[in-house]
């Protein structure tokens, strides 16, 4: 209400110009406005923004990754936050078999948070939509997809329906134990576990810079990411707890991870959920820069012509969540002979690649779409080398791709290219 | 069905589809499955435009219309099948792409197809030389300018609804941008244009700079709000983004000598491309931090271009300015004015004190405008129930001026918000249209001020109904708009 | 009868008025008897407008139409009235006023009664804050100019034509004066309109500097050349006389480097009110006594309003043509065109040589616009006959330019006057439509290029004829002209 009161201060003068009834109804609105438009009882919507971004013109709508995609009305910003108020206040019952679609739109987001740069409100629209969630969770309304995540993520420890770290012998994944005393704990995200090729650079060069790190794929679990998207609270501490452990029995002085899903979430996350990690987490980029920075790494060959034109897909996680635009061009730039492009929206207002937030789990084809636009984007600058520093992007945007662009584009991660330079 | 929790506010003269099944396997047929849709969750989010009364009923769980389908065309041609299967069906389709209108022009009042064109949103050719750009009329305009930004250019047309509005919603109301006392409105960058006509006819305009080549036919459409024809693709200016802004602002001791000054600096054909006159109460709104504008009128100015023209434009806004009694509140001011330009939350606060509040912009010449302006206040203060009725001034050129009128009140017990909501905006243009001004400067027709057409067209109304008739004669077009008064013929009141 | 001595080039389809006196009686009851004429003395006076080739007939002791009655009324309501009585006895009727038009839109090729506007001469008003006048469309062009610069303002609309052209011609015709780089076509001018339509009803526009009032109808009007309706009043800008002007030419190696030069000041937002570019033959025929501009492209610019902005503009202008390769040629030729503007003499003297002469203009953008030059002056010199082909680029807009092409030729003797002179026109509007461009900048369709209305058009034209035919459904306002081709028709040929 004094934040109200400071903004509409101008309101004054006009009030007290008001005739007395309707200066008595006015007061009487102002007094009720809580009482007539936020319900009673318990529940963890934030309504007073559900209702601030359901009565906007949407003016990020330009910039919605999943609107974009999808091209319909249903997607926009301001009527996601229309039904989230609605399955709150019970006007469109959430119970109801029938209405499991609006239930699935609450979880067509994926993250990328363009939507706070625009807002007047100045809040993202998916950190909304979690809070209708939560009471969503509250009333076991969970959608399928979302409890099978979690079911694998209790069963497995990971993403996958096996554990995923496992895998590592297989892949040929070099697993470095602690000794209790690291220099840097290689904190490897489940879905880099996908790609063992870019885990294997990131050792190398954290090897070649003679850094003392371990990796201990042994007892590994996920970050817990997915059941904070998910906003299973109690699976998602459950991690945080366990993450803090295999961290802090580590010694390490930082913990650098290749998935910019995983910091966030071992940072600003687990602080939300009250779980304070004591070393710092940061994302491999950042390191790697440091590295440059401090000597310990250098650049010295051409890569070959195959990558040496490249084009950056900034991971939105790292740009707008940790804020970190410069790491990524500082190292491209060491390198020799190295022709970089930038597509249009780049930086901090980098388009997602579709796989971010729980979009992919709700609705597939929804972020097939995403990272078909975001390819295309990407395509327009000439290059046939896209470059990014997050598993995620790197298998959205491989689901952007067309049959004929799979056989000439590359989807490489950072450090695949750095080892080239070697 | 969640639909019967709603209270539907155009509930009255709907469209009868007595085969909706055979209708959605027809529109499949055309566009594809996945590009038709009849479930709630779709037609729920076409309920309304951004008429701002319909955000009090969004608060209040009322639906403002229901379309019956949802079509996402991708071609003329599909749109050319939609409208032909809806002129042998009888069903009205309404074109929608952004919904940022603000009168009513995408509101589904009888249900029917509301046809939407987001899917037109390709930019497709840029020539410098040309100074053109070729677009698909869905196209967001934050996405289109920006776009152009980053090639080096700007469009020149920065509504306040940038974000949210469509090439095509621009050129259906003849929108105007905050920069248009440089580079004009919608139909002044408007070269050419392809559009399908009622009974699915697709027609091209050629993209000209000037030419006389017959009646201006391509004019017609501009402004026809979805009714005469959809557009599908335009082709407009654009301009080398400028080398440089001066940023300006004066305080003036009365609107009177604000209005003189911008007058003066117009008629020596010097074109700030943003001119923003606030009166006493707007300025203590907006610029109340400013020590310089304290009970004045403030205004701002926004010079850009080449440096060289921008230069002697702040110097003669400025002077100007100065003869007229302005008081110099340096750059501040257009600072605070670039920062909030889109930074609208007042539709998100109002509804929930219950309050019914809208803005009206209208156009008028110079002459008598200041007069127009004080009765418009004063008739429109007098209304049960208004609590506050202020206006700027953001569109100038040399004969004339936009005016936009943002009136708020509380209801009074006895009336409906959307009878009270009536009252004010008939009272609002009433005024306007006895003074010899037009209705309405960029926003449009659409609902909100059918009413007014016989009045502001004369006669010619007639022959605009006629061609309407003539170019769909089965009324399938967007009706209920600009030729038909819904709220004459009741509805809540 | 005198009549029989001449020979009537137009003379297939004529109107068959079967009972002339009675037709003669009742438009004596409308207008008065001294304002309906039949004589031989008075139809022989209106037998043509202005179109060269008519010269050729006229020198020849040829007519090229006849009337059956000329009108002169003095209200809308006799207007109204005439057109009323037209519709009951299918009679055409032919707007007139200065007879100036150059594409046959005046002549009354299937007889009927020509509507003289003349009596419609009055300057009504001059409105100094919405910097308007308001005058009566049979207004003669130099008349209301000077007009005007003795009340201390200019119109801005100074075509070559201002001595004998009319205001409703203006508008009828959309036609551009030579300061049209700064002031717009008419097009940009009108602001208000009163018109009769073919069935006789009287409709206004609101004179609005910009508005969003529904589809631009008023627009329809301008350039439909008296056949969707007669024009009988126009609210149009004026501007403040001009403080200063500024003469500047520069000489340039090429065509090319011309037409950058003034496509960069456009660019610029720079708008000399006067451009033209001369082609190398047009610069040795107008500008052989300039030394410096031997075997050049000569381009002269007037750049006029307040001193300041016309110093700036002068200075960017000359900075921007030197840029581009210009050579200063000083004062002196813009002097020289400034003299000479209005000194036709070749309409006099070409046909009696028996020369067939006439100019072509033509819109076209930017883009490829010197390939479209080369590529008429290549078409047109492959026409057997043709003598002289040659241009000078006189209007700009910053997205795009009127070429003026003039061509003279003697006709091959197996051809009429008439034949050829239909050859080389359709030769050289073929070359500008097959190049993309638009088959008239600002003389109009008429009866010359109606052929090419289709090709302009496209689809479009079909709706352009439904209007017609909606608006004057027995075609009695003006036939022959826009919709119809009568040279394919025939004519002599």
């Amino acid at each position: 209400m004094g934040e109200i009161l400071k903004k509409y201060k101008w309101m004054g003068p006009i009030i007290d110009a008001m005739d007395r009834d309707v200066k008595r109804l006015f007061m009487k609105n102002f007094r009720m406005r809580d009482k007539n438009f936020f319900p009673e009882g318990e529940y963890k919507a934030d309504i007073k923004n559900l209702v601030n971004c359901m009565l906007c013109p949407n003016m990020c709508r330009f910039d919605c990754g999943t609107l974009q995609a999808e091209q319909k009305e249903t997607m926009s910003p301001a009527y996601k936050a229309r039904i989230g108020y609605y399955l709150t206040i019970g006007k469109i019952d959430p119970s109801k078999e029938e209405n499991k679609a609006f239930i699935d739109l609450m979880y067509k987001c994926s993250n990328e948070e363009s939507c706070k740069i625009w807002c007047p409100f100045e809040f993202s629209v998916v950190s909304l939509l979690e809070t209708v969630r939560d009471d969503l969770n509250d009333k076991g309304l969970m959608p399928d997809y979302c409890k099978e995540q979690i079911d694998k993520l209790k069963k497995t420890n990971t993403i996958e329906d096996h554990n995923i770290y496992e895998t590592y012998k297989e892949k040929g994944i070099e697993n470095i134990e602690t000794d209790g005393n690291d220099e840097v704990y290689y904190y490897i995200g489940c879905e880099s576990m996908k790609f063992p090729e870019v885990v294997k650079a990131n050792i190398e060069l954290l090897k070649k810079a003679g850094v003392r790190f371990s990796t201990n794929l042994e007892t590994k679990v996920c970050c817990g990411g997915p059941a904070f998207n998910i906003r299973d609270l109690e699976t998602a501490k459950d991690f945080a707890n366990r993450n803090k452990d295999l961290i802090e029995k580590t010694g390490a002085n930082v913990v650098v991870s290749d998935c910019p899903g995983c910091v966030v979430t071992l940072t600003s996350r687990y602080q939300k959920a009250g779980i304070e990690i004591g070393t710092k987490v940061i994302h491999i980029v950042e390191y790697i820069k440091q590295l440059i920075d401090e000597g310990k790494l250098k650049f010295e060959k051409n890569v070959s012509d195959e990558f040496s034109k490249i084009t950056i897909h900034d991971p939105c996680l790292i740009a707008r969540n940790l804020n970190d635009t410069t790491s990524i061009r500082a190292i491209l730039n060491k390198i020799p002979g190295l022709e970089i492009s930038e597509p249009m929206y780049n930086k901090d207002s980098v388009h997602c690649c579709g796989w971010s937030g729980t979009a992919h789990w709700a609705d597939r084809s929804l972020a097939i779409k995403e990272a078909k636009n975001r390819v295309n984007e990407l395509k327009e600058t000439g290059s046939n080398v896209f470059l990014s520093a997050c598993p995620l992007c790197e298998l959205g945007l491989a689901y952007g791709l067309s049959e004929g662009d799979k056989e000439n584009i590359k989807i490489i991660d950072i450090a695949e290219l750095l080892i080239k330079a070697l | 069905m969640n639909i019967e929790n709603f209270e539907l506010i155009y509930k009255d003269n709907r469209v009868i589809i007595e085969n909706k099944p055979k209708i959605k396997e027809k529109l499949s047929k055309i566009v594809g499955n996945a590009n038709v849709s009849d479930n709630e969750i779709d037609i729920m989010a076409y309920n309304k435009d951004t008429t701002l009364l319909a955000f009090n009923w969004t608060l209040e769980g009322k639906l403002t219309a229901l379309p019956d389908f949802i079509v996402w065309p991708e071609t003329p041609e599909q749109i050319s099948s939609i409208l032909k299967l809806a002129n042998e069906e009888g069903i009205p389709v309404i074109p929608f792409s952004e919904g940022s209108g603000a009168v009513g022009g995408a509101i589904a009042i009888y249900g029917g197809i509301i046809l939407d064109m987001k899917k037109f949103n390709k930019i497709l050719e840029i020539n410098d030389k040309d100074l053109t750009v070729t677009v698909e009329a869905g196209t967001n305009g934050m996405n289109l300018e920006r776009y152009l930004n980053a090639k080096g250019y700007t469009g020149g047309h920065i509504p306040q609804s940038l974000y949210t509005s469509s090439v095509g919603g621009w050129i259906a109301h003849r929108a105007a941008g905050q920069f248009s006392s440089k580079y004009g409105k919608i139909e002044d960058i408007v070269m050419g244009m392809e559009l399908v006509l009622p009974q699915g006819d697709i027609i091209k305009f050629k993209t000209i700079a000037r030419a006389s080549t017959g009646p201006q036919l391509d004019k017609l459409f501009i402004g026809n709000e979805g009714t005469l024809g959809i557009v599908t693709k335009a082709t407009l200016k654009i301009w080398p983004f400028p080398e440089k802004r001066a940023l300006i602002s004066y305080a003036f001791t009365t609107f009177e000598d604000s209005l003189e000054a911008t007058r003066q600096i117009l008629r020596q054909q010097i074109y700030p491309a943003v001119i923003r006159i606030y009166d006493a109460d707007e300025t203590y709104r907006h610029f109340g931090h400013i020590e310089n504008a304290k009970n004045k009128v403030m205004v701002v100015f926004v010079c850009e271009g080449v440096k060289k023209l921008v230069d002697l434009e702040a110097i003669i806004t400025r002077e100007t300015c100065e003869k007229n009694n302005g008081i110099d509140c340096g750059e501040e001011p257009v600072n605070h004015w670039f920062e909030t330009r889109f930074r609208v939350t007042e539709t998100s606060f109002a509804p929930t004190l219950k309050m019914v509040a809208d803005t009206i912009e209208i156009g008028f010449l110079w002459d008598n405008a200041a007069n127009m302006y004080h009765s418009v206040l004063e008739t429109t203060k007098k209304v049960k129930g208004v609590i506050m009725m202020t206006a700027h001034i953001s569109h100038f050129y040399p004969n004339g001026i936009g005016f936009y009128f943002t009136f708020a009140g509380i209801p009074p017990e006895e009336k409906t918000d959307l009878e009270f909501y009536q009252e004010v905006w008939n009272t609002v243009v009433k005024v306007v249209e006895d003074a010899g001004g037009s209705f309405s400067h960029h926003h449009g027709v659409g609902i909100t001020r059918s009413h007014w057409m016989p009045v502001e067209w004369g006669k010619a109304f007639e022959t605009l109904k006629s061609i309407k008739k003539l170019l769909d004669p089965n009324n399938i077009l967007n009706p209920g708009k600009i030729y038909e008064s819904p709220w004459d013929e009741g509805m809540e009141s």
